[in-house]
């Protein structure tokens, strides 16, 4: 690095920038990468629908207020991939405690989100992110079932 | 015997269920089953992972069938196996080994049981990955005469293992990386094929198997697998196993692997390279 950075320097300093640190661009956040506020909207909209077709799980939803759900999802989401936002819901284990959730149902929910992900254009990078974020809140969705 | 009219409902039966994916299919994500190894485990080609066969889960059962052939310079080994997983939790397997000595002569078979316990662990939710202890019960039952020729002190063998797979998400380059380490307790030689202990070593001893993976997209997984392998026959070194493999996941319950083999040493001759090809089908 300093090899590459000390010719670089001299060039900067010639034209009269101030150097190798400040010539850095910043690498976009994973919320940014979803496609920020809008394109997490998108997202969680389109994981609800895919969750409503899912036979598997949609009775876990029955009694679920679908608009709330979706606007704490988002939030969730925009926290966990450092977006401007601080989730305000419950706990995972607290929000999922009871449910008598599986394996199973836990995975189908993770095949609707990773569809999501994918029929949104997400680029693989920043799905894969994502889901590396969420998958280890297993523990603690799966805590008190 | 069954009618032709039978068969043919059967063939139809067999047509529909390929084509409704949530009528037979696991829970389990697509790639996370692995695919079967020369023994009948769900793994790579070589060595068994730690995660069970197919994409059944908590309550879920599920078979798998795959078809193996390997060709090397002197050898070709054709294997056909079967494996049953239930619940996530056990996985029963049987595979039937038939290598051909293309140059030598003659061919070696063997059969291997295999039982798999899920011991903990998911390979994608758990920060330690997934945990298996497996048993694997090995019969020579053609070529007996030439393992005991050779050296070996039986003709059948039980290899145990722990292993451990763990996938790595947005690893290298945005991409998922899949890793498995598998320690096995053996006395096979040539994994059984050339039966087990010998003339140099009749002890078990603790073999490291290990393997990455990187998946390029959701169907195209690249890695590099080795096996360590047991020296116990005077007349033969025997050599680690490594491979180059691609496995493509042509839907969640059939996938084709091809690799590129390096086995070393087998039975006296050198410089065991060649190609290796598995499908593989889950129900």
């Amino acid at each position: 690095m300093i090899m590459f950075c000390r010719p670089a320097l001299i060039t900067l300093l010639l034209i009269g920038l101030s150097g190798c640190t400040t010539s850095q661009v910043t690498s976009p956040t994973l919320y940014q990468r979803l496609g920020g506020e809008a394109g997490v909207h998108d997202i969680v909209t389109d994981f609800l629908i895919n969750v409503a077709d899912d036979p598997r799980i949609v009775g876990y939803f029955a009694h679920t207020n679908i608009d709330y759900l979706a606007g704490s999802l988002a939030q969730y989401f925009c926290d966990i991939s450092d977006g401007p936002c601080t989730y305000q819901g419950p706990s995972m284990a607290l929000a999922h405690q009871h449910m008598g959730l599986t394996d199973a149902s836990f995975n189908a929910l993770v095949d609707n989100l990773q569809k999501a992900l994918m029929a949104q254009d997400i680029d693989m990078g920043a799905r894969n992110a994502l889901l590396g974020r969420l998958a280890p809140q297993y523990s603690d969705v799966m805590r008190d079932q | 015997m069954m009618s032709k009219r039978k068969a043919g409902r059967l063939l139809i039966g067999i047509c529909w269920l390929l084509t409704q994916p949530q009528a037979w299919a696991g829970s389990r994500l697509a790639g996370t089953g692995g695919v079967m190894q020369i023994e009948g485990a769900s793994g790579g080609g070589l060595s068994p992972w730690g995660m069970l066969t197919g994409t059944a889960s908590e309550g879920e059962a599920g078979v798998t069938v795959g078809s193996t052939r390997a060709d090397t310079s002197d050898y070709h080994l054709v294997v056909s196996g079967v494996a049953a997983n239930l619940y996530d939790r056990v996985e029963l397997s049987y595979a039937h080994q038939r290598l051909a000595l293309d140059t030598l002569g003659g061919h070696q078979t063997q059969e291997v049981y295999g039982a798999k316990l899920r011991l903990f662990g998911d390979v994608l939710y758990r920060p330690w990955g997934v945990w298996s202890l497996g048993v694997q019960h090995k019969q020579l039952v053609e070529g007996q005469a030439l393992a005991r020729a050779v050296g070996a002190r039986e003709t059948q063998g039980n290899d145990l293992y722990i292993a451990g797979s763990k996938l790595f998400f947005d690893a290298i380059a945005g991409r998922n990386l899949l890793v498995n380490t598998t320690l096995r307790s053996t006395k096979a030689n040539q994994s059984g094929l050339l039966g087990f202990g010998g003339d140099e070593g009749s002890h078990r001893e603790l073999m490291f198997e290990g393997s990455v993976g990187l998946f390029i997209d959701p169907s195209w997984v690249v890695g590099v697998e080795y096996r360590q392998k047991p020296d116990n026959l005077r007349f033969a070194r025997e050599d680690d196993w490594h491979d180059l493999y691609v496995a493509w996941l042509i839907q969640k319950n059939v996938s084709l692997t091809g690799a590129l083999l390096d086995l070393g040493s087998i039975a006296g001759l050198e410089h065991q390279r060649g190609g290796y090809l598995s499908l593989q089908l889950s129900l």
